[in-house]
């Protein structure tokens, strides 16, 4: 029933979003008995609800017109009308409220459903989808899909078990007058689908030239600048007035179909109905008596007749929108770019720390080659340090030993074992990574060091930061450990956030060290800490380390100088300087001609 | 209230519109009221046995034209009290607009674009409201009500009226505390989702973070449980909002049966006929609405007064550039500095002591770290800011003096930003110039070394860029800009930082181009890579806003200094990105 309404839609997207709708009900399956007992309620509720008509009917036919007046009958009926809507009332409530509980469950599954899922995807996914996108999946589409089962699912079954009933008690009280109210439906079903086929259109049309009109605005505004330095204020003045006016006609032409179909309509096809009702009641007392109750009971029932469907046929457009939002959250669902995956029965633990890479080559996309035949080893306690300008490769290294990415070909080989037979857990937490950019979460410094493992007490924390020379900036601060980092910990210089970092990575005592560019954006306040600290923390480990900085790794075991994805050099820095290559290129880069004279 | 006072200016000017659809409304309302009062006499009639076929055709006759008179009238007064809301959103929209173009750099330093945005998109959209469903629920809820409430007490029995009035207070005062109640937590959920926004937002970005210390697991269960406190917070919302439907029913359950029960009674004493007590009761249901619009209303209005607020004072802001020059002639490319100081409004002075002069055909280079006021510098000249008198001479006159788009027609600005609107090609080169024929178009793309990549799309120059078009790298965003600054053929022309994404060869012929085609034109570089600016005839050093070296390439190398430096440092970076050996 969503299909026409966008009408550039064609069949095949039809029959996709009737899929996504099928989809969205098999949420509903775990919810069964809830949604039963909400439905038997709600069939209560309207059952009290339709029935005080018949009270005052039966009042008005059996007590008012023949001037009967049984004080005790009319107690009972007087309490039985009370109690009716005091029922109906309370049950109709219940029956909301478990609506929109069940509603709010499914959309508590779905979310974690799809925030599960991109956990499971690889690095190579994100490459590729923007962050601001993937939010919006988990977030706003998820809460499209809530308004779907909150204000249009649960509506559209509600009045529609309403309108049910109604028609059923018109068919007690006159088969042959109810009869011919089915004879309404037919117009209801011409106006609704007049509705949507033009109405919905316009509809669509004025969101159309809303969201170009929002776009020109947006552009203007943005680069503002170019349009005064280019003297194009007054076109573009008159552009906007133009895409304006458009706006404004689709608006109009809106208001006129909502006009001629929606309440106008509806109300027009009532008054029919009324006259209808009143005619066939005027025309049957022409021959017999006619009970003033029933017609009192139908009139009240034709009133509540319209509600239910003007109510239904404004939450129309609300559906097109979830269905859509519904599809774009599934297709994250149905993503198929997972995380590597460890392979092999057995769970080998890294102890030693000794990594070999053997002739492995590697590829983001398929064609251009980052790495080519990159063969080198760690042995335990080593530290190898990879440098190299900007895409030479360095990242791609590590991103492999994280085993973020899979070996196109070739080995990594981490004590001897494939890389690929660790369980990640294993890896991950053996492997300490330093970012070039020190991520921080939202919490405290307690918070952010540990993560979520619990299994590290105060202790450790305060033990990592000591271990790092985190621990003097941080007790200084009047909360010490419990101090929030505000977003992404924009409060604390760059060097600090690093030893943070630094903390969070020693907190999980690693076997390996990975530092990727760790000394990149560090302010010379701190520089000297954080050389400190990761001398500290690279003794007894292996390390490799990425370096913009030449001197932060001078005394490395063994250095490997990229290019375009291959070793060029490779030595100690005494040999590398002595080679007078690329490597010694980027020394006098760094450090001008007067320091050569030491090396010589 | 105070909202429709301020828009009165404009209810003045559609007041016919608006008059026209409120007595419309009025009419609607008292065409209402027939019907129940049809019922009424119908049932009096056939309880009576008085009921004739003529009179049964001389009521629906009534009711049919009823009918029909309420369904145009509704739909006409839609088109006027809806439509001149419509217009005035429409009227507002191009004067922020209007005025958006007026304003300098210096307003937009100060605001957001969300902001501006957000103003001209909900602020607009209330203020609508409040012109259209404004005015409609107050009209309906004072007629409306009014009449029904007329036509209860007068035509029927003002006791009824009284006694079935009375659970409607409740009713008012119930909508209303639900209506804090509600407000309260529906800004509770919101704030619940916008920390959860917040948590995926940052997982997402820090997911590095988390698969190297193989958090998942551990980040799902966080996320499971804000998503949980989502799901409570909006089931508050919910056991709210639940009850305003039964709440609503209940009363007017209560209310009916108040009118039924004493109706009955005043039947039984002949005070009423059993019609009478029919009418009313639709009467009743009547009422129904215009209470809901009532509390609708001050919703309204209270935020479109909020919202009309804000743009007023928007469109209040003064004109910061004074365009109040005489010249209207372009000026020609002399062009000297003597700056003493200047500063954006707030804050240190940008740059201090720049004196340089350059002849008509002179290429001025200006180099320096980032954030020395390179920009600033080139930006004086287009009067994006307010400068003071003397400052700057241009073609022996001072720029002020100057009509401001005399002055810019005469300067071609390729900005550091490279900004390209969401068009084709060829219409973001031909911005200025619209109506270029597009053998100008293709003259400044080869000019701009950029044409043989346009060739080499799908749709050459009628590929559409920009935010919603196609992606170009920074290098051809830039080239085109370029075009579009040289397709005016300006006398004076700024590259500021704009050759940074362009690879050496293509610079390189870029600048030679620009050389020969441009010998009695003045040109500005500003530059990151020493190339880009080392032909020109001066080069000035910025350091923290002033000029610390200034000479020619030549020069500059024989002095120890920045530039000579910053020289030797970029011919070794070249040297290391080609891997060491010089191709």
């Amino acid at each position: 029933m969503s299909t026409e309404q966008e009408p550039t839609l064609d069949e095949l997207q039809q029959m996709k979003q009737w899929s996504v709708f099928k989809r969205l009900m098999s949420y509903t399956k775990p919810h069964k008995k809830r949604l039963a007992f909400a439905f038997f309620l709600l069939l209560v509720a309207t059952a009290a609800e339709l029935t005080g008509p018949i009270l005052v009917k039966t009042f008005i036919d059996d007590f008012v017109t023949p001037r009967n007046f049984d004080q005790r009958a009319l107690v009972v009926l007087a309490s039985g009308y009370i109690g009716l809507i005091v029922i109906s009332a309370v049950v109709n409530y219940i029956q909301f409220v478990l609506f929109q509980s069940v509603a709010l469950d499914i959309i508590q599954t779905l979310r974690i459903q799809v925030f599960s899922k991109v956990h499971s995807l690889g690095l190579k996914f994100f490459d590729r989808t923007p962050v601001g996108s993937l939010v919006s999946r988990i977030t706003n589409d998820t809460e499209a899909v809530k308004d779907l089962y909150v204000s249009v699912l649960s509506t559209f079954v509600q009045n529609i078990v309403f309108l049910f009933g109604i028609f059923g008690f018109m068919f007690y009280l006159n088969v042959k007058l109810a009869l011919f109210c089915l004879g309404i439906l037919p117009f209801i079903v011409l106006i609704m689908w007049l509705y949507r086929k033009y109405s919905s259109r316009s509809f669509y049309d004025m969101r159309e030239k809303l969201s170009q009109l929002n776009a020109k605005l947006n552009e203007s505004l943005q680069g503002m600048s170019i349009v005064q330095v280019f003297n194009q204020q007054k076109r573009l003045r008159k552009e906007f007035a133009k895409i304006n006016q458009e706006h404004n006609d689709a608006q109009i032409r809106n208001i006129k179909y909502n006009g001629l179909l929606l309440r106008p309509a509806v109300d027009l096809v009532y008054m029919f109905a009324l006259l209808m009702i009143l005619s066939f009641f005027g025309i049957k007392s022409f021959n017999s008596p006619v009970e003033i109750g029933v017609i009192y009971a139908f009139i009240n029932y034709l009133d509540r007749f319209f509600e239910p469907v003007n109510m239904m046929m404004m939450r129309l457009s609300i559906f097109q929108q979830a269905i859509v939002s519904a599809g774009r959250v599934f297709t994250v669902m149905d993503e198929e770019e997972f995380a590597p995956i460890k392979k092999g029965d057995e769970t080998p633990s890294i102890s030693r720390g000794k990594i070999e890479f053997k002739d492995v080559s590697f590829s983001y996309d398929g064609e251009q080659e980052v790495l080519k035949d990159i063969t080198f080893t760690a042995e335990p306690g080593q530290t190898v340090a990879l440098v190299g300008h900007t895409g030479s490769g360095k990242s791609s290294i590590i991103n492999l030993l994280m085993r973020f990415y899979e070996v196109n070909k070739g080995k990594i080989l981490i004590d001897d074992v494939p890389l690929s037979n660790f369980e990640n857990k294993e890896l991950r937490t053996k492997m300490g990574l330093v970012l070039q950019d020190p991520f921080l979460f939202v919490g405290d410094i307690m918070q952010n060091v540990r993560l979520y493992d619990e299994t590290i007490t105060d202790e450790d924390v305060k033990n990592a930061a000591r271990f790092v020379q985190a621990a003097p900036f941080i007790e200084r601060l009047p909360e010490g450990y419990q101090t929030e980092l505000g977003e992404r910990g924009a409060t604390f210089s760059s060097g600090q956030r690093q030893l943070i970092s630094f903390a969070r990575t020693m907190a999980f005592s690693p076997k390996i060290l990975i530092l990727d560019e760790a000394t990149a954006n560090i302010d010379t306040e701190t520089e000297e800490e954080i050389q400190e600290a990761l001398h500290k923390m690279r003794s007894g480990r292996t390390t490799i380390a990425i370096a913009h900085r030449l001197s932060t790794i001078q005394d490395a075991e063994l250095i490997l100088v990229l290019h375009k994805g291959e070793i060029v050099e490779r030595g100690t820095h005494q040999e590398l300087l002595r080679q007078r290559g690329l490597y010694h290129k980027m020394f006098l880069l760094q450090h001008g001609k007067d320091s050569m004279n030491d090396v010589g | 209230m105070r909202v429709f006072l301020q828009l009165m200016w404009y209810f003045k000017q559609e007041k016919w519109r608006y008059l026209g659809g409120i007595v419309m409304l009025a009419f609607v309302s008292l065409g209402l009221l027939v019907p129940p009062k049809v019922v009424g006499l119908i049932v009096d009639h056939i309880k009576e046995g008085t009921i004739t076929e003529e009179i049964l055709w001389r009521y629906a006759a009534v009711l049919i034209g009823i009918a029909i008179g309420i369904y145009v009238l509704r739909y006409i007064w839609r088109i006027l009290i809806f439509g001149s809301a419509v217009k005035l959103a429409m009227l507002l929209r191009n004067r922020l607009y209007e005025h958006f173009t007026k304003k300098s750099q210096e307003f937009y330093h100060k605001r957001r674009v969300g902001d501006l945005m957000a103003h001209s998109t909900n602020d607009l959209q209330a203020i609508q409201q409040t012109a259209g469903d404004g005015v409609l629920t107050l009209v309906d809820s004072l007629m409306m009500g009014g009449f029904t409430l007329i036509a209860m007490a007068t035509t029927i029995s003002w006791k009824l009226t009284l006694v079935s009035l009375l659970p409607l207070p409740i009713m008012a005062w119930a909508t209303n505390k639900y209506g804090t109640m509600l407000h309260k937590r529906f800004h509770s959920a919101q704030e619940a989702f916008s920390t959860l926004n917040d948590k995926v937002q940052e997982s997402i970005s820090g997911t590095r973070v988390i698969k190297a210390f193989g958090q998942e697991r551990d980040d799902i269960d966080s996320f499971s449980k804000l998503s949980q406190d989502a799901v409570k917070k909006n089931m508050a919302v919910a056991r709210v909002d639940s009850l305003f439907d039964p709440t609503i029913s209940l009363i007017i359950g209560f209310s009916f049966f108040l009118a039924v029960g004493y109706g009955s009674i005043l039947v039984t004493h002949n005070e009423l006929t059993i019609g009478e007590l029919v009418s009313f009761t639709s009467y009743l249901g009547l009422l129904i609405w215009p209470m809901l619009a009532f509390g609708w209303l001050f919703n309204i209005v209270e935020r479109g007064r909020a919202s009309y607020d804000r743009v007023e004072s928007l469109l209040a802001v003064k004109e910061e550039i004074e365009d109040s020059g005489s010249i209207e002639n372009c000026p020609k490319g002399d062009i000297s500095y003597q700056l003493e100081q200047f500063s954006y409004t707030t804050g240190t002075p940008v740059l201090s002591d720049i004196h340089f002069t350059l002849k008509r055909g002179q290429t001025l280079g200006v180099v320096g770290k980032t954030g020395s006021g390179k920009t600033t510098l080139c930006k004086l000249l287009l009067r994006e800011f307010q400068l003071r008198l003397d400052d700057i001479i241009i073609d022996d006159h001072d720029i002020c003096d100057y009509k401001l788009h005399a002055l810019r027609n005469s300067i071609g600005y390729v900005p550091q930003d490279h900004f390209l609107f969401s068009a084709t090609i060829a219409e973001n080169i031909a911005f200025s110039k619209v109506e270029s024929p597009f053998i100008k178009i293709k003259e400044a793309a080869e000019l701009a070394s950029i044409h043989k990549d346009i060739t080499q799309f799908k749709y050459g120059y009628e590929t559409v860029v920009g935010e919603r078009g196609v992606t170009l790298s920074g290098g051809q965003k830039q080239r085109i800009s370029i075009a579009r600054a040289l397709i005016k053929n300006p006398e004076i022309l700024i590259l500021d930082d704009s050759l940074s994404a362009v690879d050496a060869k293509t610079e390189e012929s870029i600048l030679q181009q620009l050389k020969r085609k441009r010998q009695n034109q003045t040109t500005i570089i500003t530059a990151h890579r020493l190339s880009s600016i080392a032909h020109c005839d001066l080069i000035i050093v910025l350091e923290n806003g002033t000029i610390v070296q200034r000479g020619t390439h030549l020069s500059l190398l024989n002095e120890d200094g920045w530039y000579k430096e910053t020289y030797e440092k970029q011919a070794l970076e070249t040297l290391i990105s080609q891997g060491g050996v010089i191709k």
